[in-house]
């Protein structure tokens, strides 16, 4: 089909078009138009993503010049090739269309674990180890050794790369992670460097959030990408989340212990080499004191490491003389191990500020400010110096180094933690020092200053008005779409009480309270006798899904509930999980029915699809709030009220309905899909909770659904379960929340779609 | 945790010749120097009981290192601007580590000291005066510190208030409609209800009042209040002085005469004369005419490139 979307000509390789696709390309094109930032809310399984491609495409190809690449951003593996392949359907229909061959370049990019095709390196189990061994083969050095002495192991993939790789671009096409491992494999190049080369000159790249918001990566893989390119994050409620990770650092009694190791073997390595080769080290020294940037001696292979801040804040300056020689860095290190060992000896919880360590440091340990922000430039140009070949083995010690230089450039936005021991277990020592990071906007902000248009998207993004806040930055569109829908196929029940009327809740001085569980049973018990297939029941942690299910099998529910259906749980371990999932699955296909317990914030809640009979209901066990004691948490919040005006209570509770929203939205994929929503707690009633659920799901809760009983919740489930059985047909949908070329054309429908899109 | 079941060790904190380095336990120390000094075991220097102290760190050495580089940086204690650049200070920097490394390393102990006390000899002015003053990192370090206290007291204090003038309020508010039930005609469910609305008004005029209160310690023009301003020399910046040399252009030609000689001379004479509406801008014919001579001039003696 071919729209007019305000003048642009945009293909979309679907025959049909649901009306809030159409006024999601309105608003993405007037964002791109407006050279800004967008904010963009609609609902999952309504073609978010290829609405999104088929609009960018169309806009790259009308204006060439205005844009020249998309870089589109998506959390998991599965979810960059589910890009590539709707990507592909979209240039298929181009060719097709047009008649003219293909020019387009799109590829996806993943980590050396993903591409490798060496046949030993790309058989270690762990990304670390492939890294490592990757390093040691292709690192310049070695290579430069190997002329010497041939003997030594080479990947030929990337000297075969390397020799004619670089100057044969990649052919125009879509590329996912395994069609770049078959093109390396035919012509012998590594497909890895083969990738991260050619985004340069790629028109669309699909990678993960990592390459473009963590500087330690960013600046290895997306430095040279122009600015003239429209970044698009899919998928983005905990984008703050992610950003948030990226700047902090966590160190342990242990990886001070490994960190020692590595000091010494340093300081070994160190001594070797002045025996055998100073002329090394003086011309490592030689480049220190003239303060050349390594820009100009490191190659792609060499920069392992890089430098954990962002790029405008490094400085350009050259290294103090301080850490200039080998040994005396080596002894910086040194002393500030022994520092940092002799703070993780406390008693008592500590707290304070990047400043107040600096000059705690300064007069412990005579280490001044300066010499720390070099901390992580100088182990780079070090570990090169001494030609290391496993890096992976030297984690402990970048780590410490990337913690020096972070403490020492920022000293806003960051806190220092030190807790003696876990909150739970108050009696076993271990210490842990949190260096975490509370702006979430610090990492994304040069993001939002490089990229003319940054689009930040998901099914998920309600109260939208919060994003902008927390990321810092001014959208020129902020807009929620609704569902269009031929028939209400989501039904959100809020089930406030038991039918012995007590109040359902898990609040903390409800949780051990035997009514309460007992009624979250019959609700589950009931549920599992009406609706068919799958149910996914979702509980606020781990901790009180154990403890629910334990009193549920002493009070003989669970017997009652396995007469239904099998019963499935999540736990912390991966394998055991995806075990779990499998089996559901199996048992869902075969009719027998089954119930899977999870976990909100879990694996399962969050990329995991129930598509059709895999999830006919969800239930929402409670709200899920973060875990508030937390210390991290706490100096979070402080800061959010401080610099940005967010009250405590309003991000906490924005943070668990974006999480409820997500677990009970796993069910609905599509409008041919439909299924329960059941909120069992009778705090979702509220006001300021029901408003920060998105608004597709918010329309549909009438005032009738809002504190019911569990009998009542059963027979208004009953009777949709009832409804929604019966067949529906393509034709049913037609005209109304699916749309042929025609009915697109139309000034009423026209009309109507102007007003799917809610404007903030 | 290992180190908290440790016993108290003691280190010695004079600098030796030796490479001998006391560690001693608490009680060892007690023993030893009863009558508050005594002799070392292993090289017989005689050591002072009050120049032991606590163990603060795992290894010894660093802990040596660190009390050797507290003497060595209160003689050493040059700062950036007494340096005329960034390179000689980073070459002092380096000095400084070199004499550190030395001293906790016993290589060259005492030439690396006849070194310092001569340099001490040679800078004692500089030294007395730099004792006084902070690093300018130090100094920003002091400045963000004050600045974070303050906040953290206006917080507070900012908190406490709003407490007050809540609860002042929400009980001016009841005690409004205590007396307005006393006294008013009205039934009393219409007062509540408009009691109801009032509250609800209340709400959310708090809630207005703190976002625009933001803090003011900020002057009109960015500066913060109280900050110190650090007076710092400019760096200096040593270079040769710009000198004027006239354009010189050789020409290979004859001379060209002066513009203003032109008319005297005679080349003016076939040259169209300039219009009324030309000479706005600034044009006459003397110029046209004067390019039009150098052009014809130049690279008319082809022979004297040759000759040079």
């Amino acid at each position: 089909m071919k729209l007019n979307i305000e003048g642009l000509l945009v293909y979309f390789p679907y025959d049909y078009i649901y009306p809030e696709q159409y006024s999601y390309m309105l608003e993405l094109k007037r964002t791109l138009d407006a050279k800004g930032h967008g904010v963009l809310e609609m609902p999952s399984g309504t073609g978010k993503t290829i609405s999104l491609l088929s609009l960018i495409v169309a806009y790259q190809r009308a204006f060439p010049l205005e844009v020249t690449k998309l870089i589109y951003c998506s959390r998991t593996v599965p979810e960059i090739e589910k890009v590539v392949e709707e990507l592909r359907k979209l240039i298929e229909y181009y060719c097709k269309e047009t008649g003219e061959s293909n020019n387009f370049l799109a590829l996806a990019l993943s980590s050396r674990k993903n591409l490798c095709i060496h046949p030993e390196v790309s058989a270690l189990r762990f990304g670390k180890e492939v890294d490592g061994r990757c390093h040691s083969l292709t690192a310049s050095y070695i290579r430069a050794q190997r002329h010497s002495d041939p003997e030594l192991p080479a990947c030929r993939f990337y000297e075969e790369f390397d020799a004619v790789g670089r100057q044969v671009p990649l052919p125009p096409g879509v590329y996912n992670l395994d069609d770049l491992k078959d093109f390396g494999k035919r012509k012998g190049w590594c497909p890895y460097y083969l990738a991260r080369y050619s985004i340069l000159h790629a028109n669309i790249v699909v990678y993960s959030y990592h390459y473009l918001l963590d500087p330690k990566i960013a600046d290895l893989v997306s430095k040279e990408l122009c600015k003239k390119s429209i970044v698009v994050f899919d998928e983005a409620h905990n984008i703050d989340n992610v950003c948030i990770d990226a700047m902090s650092v966590n160190i342990t009694r242990r990886t001070l212990d490994r960190c020692q190791t590595n000091v010494d073997t340093l300081q070994t390595t160190i001594e070797k080499i002045k025996e055998t080769d100073t002329a090394k080290l003086r011309e490592e020294y030689r480049r220190l004191v003239e303060g050349l940037k390594n820009a100009n001696v490191a190659r792609e292979t060499d920069v392992y490491l890089s430098n954990p801040v962002l790029p405008d804040e490094i400085l350009k300056e050259a290294v103090p003389g301080s850490i200039r020689t080998a040994e005396h860095f080596v002894g910086f290190l040194r002393r500030f191990l022994e520092y940092l060992k002799s703070r993780l000896r406390v008693q008592h919880v500590v707290q304070e500020s990047a400043p107040q360590f600096l000059k705690d440091i300064f007069d412990k340990v005579c280490i001044d400010r300066k010499p720390l922000r070099f901390c992580a430039e100088r182990l780079q140009s070090l570990l090169r110096t001494l030609e290391i070949a496993d890096i992976a083995d030297f984690s402990a010690v970048t780590l410490i180094s990337n913690f020096a230089t972070l403490v020492s450039t920022y000293s806003q936005g960051f806190t220092i933690i030190i807790e003696p021991f876990e909150d739970r277990t108050p009696t076993i020592a271990n210490p842990v020092l949190h260096f975490s990071c509370m702006d979430p906007s610090i990492a994304i902000k040069p993001v939002f200053q490089r990229f003319q248009s940054v689009v930040i998207t998901s099914g998920t993004l309600s109260p939208l008005d919060i994003y902008p806040k927390i990321l810092d930055f001014r959208p020129v569109t902020v807009a929620s779409f609704t569902m269009t829908l031929a028939r209400t196929c989501l039904c959100p029940l809020i089930v406030g009480r038991g039918n012995d009327q007590v109040a359902l809740s898990s609040k903390f001085e409800t949780r051990e309270d035997f009514a309460v569980i007992r009624n979250y049973g019959n609700l589950l018990l009931e549920m599992s006798a009406i609706v068919p297939d799958g149910i996914v029941a979702f509980f606020v942690s781990y901790m009180y899904m154990e403890n629910i299910v334990a009193s549920w099998y002493e009070q003989g529910i669970l017997e009652n509930i396995q007469r239904n259906k099998l019963i499935f749980i999540e736990t912390q371990d991966a394998a055991e999980t995806s075990m779990a999932l499998e089996k559901y699955q199996e048992a869902c296909e075969n009719g027998r029915g089954a119930i899977l317990l999870s976990v909100a914030r879990g694996k399962v809640s969050e990329g995991i699809d129930f598509v059709h009979h895999f999830g006919r209901a969800v239930i929402m066990f409670g709200v899920p709030y973060v875990y508030t004691q937390s210390r991290i948490l706490k100096a979070r919040l402080e800061y959010l009220r401080d610099q940005f005006q967010i009250k405590e209570n309003d991000f906490l509770t924005f943070d668990a309905m974006r999480h409820a929203a997500q677990c009970v939205g796993r069910a609905i994929r599509g409008k041919t899909d439909y299924g329960l929503m059941i909120f069992a707690d009778k705090r979702y009633a509220r006001a300021d909770k029901r408003g920060k659920l998105p608004r597709w799901i918010q329309e549909h809760i009438s005032d009738g659904s809002l504190n019911l009983t569990v009998d009542e919740a059963v027979n208004l489930s009953k009777h949709f379960l009832r409804q929604m059985a019966q067949p529906f047909r393509q034709e049913d949908q037609l005209g109304l929340s699916l749309l042929t070329f025609e009915q697109l054309q139309s000034e009423e429908m026209l009309k109507k779609i102007s007003q799917i899109a809610h404007q903030t | 945790m290992r180190a908290s079941f440790r016993p108290r060790l003691f280190i010695d904190r004079t600098i030796r010749k030796q490479s001998c380095f006391v560690i001693r336990c608490e009680n060892c120390v007690e023993m030893l120097f009863v009558r508050g000094s005594g002799n070392c075991v292993q090289c017989d220097t005689p050591l002072r009981k009050n120049n032991f102290r606590v163990q603060l760190f795992e290894d010894p050495t660093v802990d040596k290192e660190v009390e050797i580089r507290k003497k060595v940086l209160k003689i050493f204690n040059k700062r950036e601007f007494d340096f005329s650049g960034l390179r000689e200070y980073n070459d002092y920097l380096e000095l400084v580590e070199d004499t550190v490394y030395n001293l906790t390393n016993n290589l060259d102990v005492e030439n690396t000291k006849l070194r310092m006390e001569q340099y001490q000899r040679e800078n004692r002015d500089l030294i007395q005066k730099n004792k006084a003053t902070l690093t300018r990192e130090q100094e920003e370090l002091e400045e963000l510190l004050l600045l974070e206290q303050q906040g953290n007291e206006q917080r507070r204090l900012d908190v406490l208030q709003e407490e007050q003038r809540q609860l002042n309020a929400k009980r001016k508010n009841k005690q409004a409609l205590l007396d307005e039930l006393e006294k008013s005609q009205l039934p009393a469910t219409i007062l509540l209800a408009q009691h109801k609305v009032r509250a609800a008004q209340l709400e959310t005029q708090i809630e207005h009042q703190k976002q625009t209160v933001k803090p003011t310690n900020l002057f009109s023009t960015g500066i913060h209040m109280r900050q110190t301003v650090s007076l710092l020399p400019a760096p200096k910046i040593e270079e040769v002085l710009y000198r004027y040399q006239p354009l010189h252009v050789e020409t290979y030609g004859p001379q060209v005469p002066e513009l203003e000689q032109l008319g005297r001379v005679g080349y003016l004479n076939h040259v169209r004369a300039a219009m009324p509406q030309d000479t706005a801008g600034g044009y006459s014919s003397a110029l046209a005419c004067h390019r039009a001579v150098q052009d014809a001039f130049s690279g008319l003696f082809p022979f004297k490139r040759m000759n040079s």
